[in-house]
């Protein structure tokens, strides 16, 4: 599987540290916490995820992609999604 | 050392890393040096210093002709807007140039090092043999230049004449 970096460009998938689900916003305050911290979806179809480029730019980037097919939509550095 | 293929370690030069602050943009680092930085995994040179692409609002510094005081001039200059760090003694840069260079690093490199995906001003950081490079072709030769952690010199210098083994010229 390749992983396209918003720097580097395409990327073989070992270049990268996988995180999971992009979507889970810390809460303010502890309500909320045990959620945030361990529960996830682990959803069938297209879900945003975080990936590290560890070996490349050394950016964490989100990715879109299907896990049922693995095809890969699009992806954007993390830090853009959380300004 | 096989015609088509030569291979050598650049012995004098001043490398630094260069981080662009929160609020700073990359603008103000090529007005700071009088290098247009670049957004991309490229490099530009200009006034004898060289500014390689490794990620956005990062590059690599490099001088091969630096002065005892190079990095901490290069830090006064970027102040505010980058943070600067002396990376001289701590990594090797390899010189692979000749007909034969491109296909020797393909071998190690995920990554495709043919024209137009990659040629003279592209960059990139990746890994060959388990080891993390900073690649960027100089020339049409086509000359490229490896950077990568001092450490790891012996055994890519390794990787580089295991590789080089049987290449046709
Ligand atoms: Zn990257």
């Amino acid at each position: 599987m390749r992983i396209p970096c918003p720097y580097c460009g395409e990327r073989d998938v070992q270049e990268f540290v996988y995180r999971g689900d992009a979507s889970p916003v810390r809460p303010l305050g502890e309500d909320g916490f045990y959620e945030y911290v361990y529960l996830r979806r682990n959803s069938a179809g297209v879900m945003r995820e975080h990936w590290y480029h560890a070996q490349g730019c050394r950016n964490w980037i989100e990715v879109q992609r299907n896990t049922q097919t693995h095809e890969i939509l699009g992806s954007v550095f993390a830090r853009r999604v959380a300004l | 050392m096989a015609k088509g293929l030569e291979i050598s370690e650049c012995q004098r030069f001043g490398l630094a890393t260069v981080m662009l602050r929160k609020n700073a943009n990359h603008a103000a680092v090529g007005a700071a040096l009088q290098v247009a930085a670049p957004a991309d995994p490229t490099w530009v040179a200009s006034n004898e210093l060289t500014m390689i692409g490794t990620g956005p609002g990062m590059w690599l510094a490099l001088t091969e002709t630096p002065s005892q005081h190079w990095s901490a001039t290069l830090a006064e200059r970027l102040a505010g807007v980058a943070s600067v760090s002396d990376q001289s003694g701590g990594y090797v840069i390899f010189r692979i140039a000749g007909s034969s260079a491109r296909t020797l690093l393909q071998r190690g490199a995920f990554i495709d090092l043919t024209p137009p995906a990659f040629g003279a001003g592209s960059v990139a950081t990746t890994v060959i043999a388990h080891i993390g490079v900073i690649i960027w072709q100089i020339d049409d030769v086509p000359t490229f230049h490896v950077a990568l952690f001092r450490s790891f010199a012996g055994s890519f210098r390794e990787w580089l004449d295991t590789a080089s083994v049987n290449l046709t010229f």
